[in-house]
Order: structure tokens, then sequence, then C-alpha cells
């Protein structure tokens, strides 16, 4: 499950490079754990070295991969299944939302995918973004305002 | 949570399936001839991404190094062990054609001294520049115990991974009782690995020296 954070987060920021980042990020983690703290988390502690390998690899190929939508989605609410027409608004309104999300700037983007779709902590947001964690709060805020104004 | 948040995290992304990263670490022989990095120890780099799985067994990570027939494992205290001179039990002497047969490779360097034989290793003692034990194993197995530090990981072999240890540390090797030994390089080349120690040997004499004994060195 934590690999495919990992992947996910790599994907966020190098798209189709993801897999190379995060091997990548293995063999740096390695070299860089005689430096890691005793008692520190180690799950964010890797995630930022998955992050900075993804943005290496994004700034080599100045390439981001869209995020899209699930193709078949499964009705997770374990309800009634919504009625077509109702099916038919709420996927649009999930294409336009991601449509919005993803013509925010990269950082806001970012904030918003590893808090929201990924539901990662404020600390490991930050270690994704490679920043403090308490400019994440800010960050987010400030993302979510951008993605009302550009959705609404 | 405001609705538009509630909205974002309902998003139902199609994320690419996540690729079995730490197999190919492991198997993927293209990243080993391109990517010399990703073979340094690459068992270790796989332990990580695994164990990325459970939090708790990071602590099991940064134990243990694996390199091939050795394991090095970080301890708080040194277990007791003798300190014995470098030319002290290396077992039976063996001609090279015996070296070969147990190593699965000849021995290197092509020319050297007397070579022992216990337990499947090979070893030789060499006087450059101070006394130094050159032992080399194909199918055994060694622990090496270590309390202060962690081994650093160097390449004497491009392409092979190599590990660096400095300080006292606990050598145990089967059929032998543990012995307290100094400053060691370990690489491999093939299904050999190689261990040179002497004491007061500094990383860069000893990365001379491996590249020398492997004919790899540019001088």
């Amino acid at each position: 499950m934590n690999q495919q954070i990992a992947f996910r987060v790599a994907y966020l920021i190098a798209g189709d490079e993801a897999e190379d980042a995060v091997q990548d990020a293995a063999v740096k983690a390695w070299r860089a754990l005689p430096r890691f703290r005793p008692g520190a988390a180690f799950r964010p502690w890797f995630l930022r070295i998955v992050a900075n390998e993804a943005r290496n690899r994004r700034r080599a190929s100045g390439r981001r991969t869209a995020l899209e939508l699930r193709a078949a989605r499964e009705e997770v609410s374990g309800g009634a299944a919504p009625s077509p027409e109702a099916a038919v608004v709420g996927a649009e309104e999930h294409a336009r939302l991601l449509a919005a999300l993803e013509s925010l700037p990269e950082d806001a983007r970012l904030a918003l995918a590893c808090r929201y779709l990924l539901e990662l902590s404020e600390t490991e947001t930050a270690a994704a973004l490679g920043v403090r964690p308490g400019t994440v709060k800010s960050r987010v805020s400030r993302a979510l305002e951008r993605l009302r104004e550009s959705y609404d | 949570m405001t609705e538009l948040e509630h909205s974002l995290a309902a998003l139902q992304v199609g994320w690419p399936p996540t690729p079995d990263v730490a197999s190919k670490l492991e198997l993927d022989p293209r990243h080993a001839r391109n990517r010399p990095l990703l073979v340094l120890c690459a068992a270790t780099a796989v332990a990580i991404v695994a164990a990325f799985a459970v939090p708790d067994s990071r602590s099991a990570i940064l134990r243990f190094f694996h390199l091939r027939g050795v394991t090095v494992e970080l301890v708080q205290t040194l277990p007791s062990a003798q300190e014995r001179p470098l030319s002290t039990g290396l077992g039976n002497p063996v001609d090279d054609r015996d070296a070969t047969t147990l190593l699965g490779a000849s021995f290197v360097p092509a020319h050297h001294g007397p070579l022992y034989a216990s337990e499947g290793a090979v070893s030789t003692l060499l006087a450059v520049p101070q006394p130094a034990l050159l032992t080399e194993f194909g199918n055994a197995f060694m622990l090496k115990k270590l309390a202060n530090g962690a081994p650093v990981s160097v390449e004497v072999v491009p392409g092979s991974p190599g590990l660096w240890i400095v300080g006292q540390h606990v050598v145990v090797f089967p059929g032998a009782s543990p012995r307290l030994a100094g400053n060691v390089l370990l690489w491999t080349r093939g299904n050999v690995t190689f261990r040179l120690e002497a004491r007061g040997l500094d990383e860069t004499s000893a990365l001379e020296l491996a590249r020398e004994i492997m004919g790899t060195d540019s001088g």
C-alpha cells in the first residue's frame, strides 16, 4: 500500500518516469541511511527522497502527465446505484473538478493532490512538496481558493 | 471539510498500476548495465522499498546490510571476541586448483602468496603496504557485527556492489570463534565475494589495493 503511495507521489511529479524515480530513490535512501535520524518517521523521509528524485527527472524531461478520472468508476458508497442521469452529472462534475485541479500551478496542484487524492498527512505532504510542515496549511488553503475560483 | 474538499477527496483518479519496484530493482539486468548505481547493494534498496509498507520494520532495515555472502549487523555493543593476528586460523594450505574448485573461479590476483582454505573461503596474506588479509568466498557466509557507524557503499568493480567498514567489528565465520577485525573492504565480482582487511588501512588505499588486485586500477 505504501509502495503505492511512493509511486503515486512520483507519478504526480514526474509522470511516466515515476517508476525509475522510485527505483533511484530506493538506492539513494539506502546510501543515506547512515544519516537517517533514529526515532524519526521513516515514511516522510523516504517520500522526500522520492519527490526530489521525481523533481529531478521532471526537470530533465520538462513534461507533466495529466491525471485522468478512472474510466469505470466503482460505486463505493455501498448504497443504491445512482440513476443514470445522476451518474452522468456526477461524472461531469468530477471531470470538471479534475480539469480545474490540472489547470492549477504545479505547487498548488501537488499540495491538493497529496492532501486530498493521496490523503497524506501534513508532514508527509511537506516532505513531498519539499517545504516545512508549517507551510503546508497555508499552501493548501491558497490552493483551495484558486481551485474554487477556477471551478465555480 | 468544505464541500469542495469533500469533492476532491471523492475524485476517482485513474492511477496507473503500481509497478513492483522491489523485484525490478533486483532482477532487471538492463538497469544493472545502464545504471550501475542501481545494483549498488540492491538487496538493501529492495528492502527499503519492500519494508516501506511496514513502518515498524525500518529499524530492522537500519540494522542489516547484505552483500552476497556477507551480512553486516549493526549492534548496540559488540559481543566478546578475541583480537588475533591476521595470520591465525586461515585453514589448510591449498593450491590454485583447489582454490578454483572452492570458489568456482580463479583466485585473484593470479600472482599471490600461499593460499589457505577454511569453510569454503580461500585466503592469502598480502604485505602491501602493511599486512593485509585477502579472503575470497563463493558460497560461504560470514556475519559481521558493527557497533559504531555504518558501512559505506563503494564501487570497486564497475557495476558491482561494495561496502567499506571502518572501525573495530566482530567477524563471525562458521567453524571459527568470533574475532575482532579492523577496517574492511568488501566487494563482489560474479559469484565471488572479496574481503580485504588491514588495520590502519584508509578507504582510498583500500580501494586502490582492491582495484590492483582485480586488475582494474587505472595506474
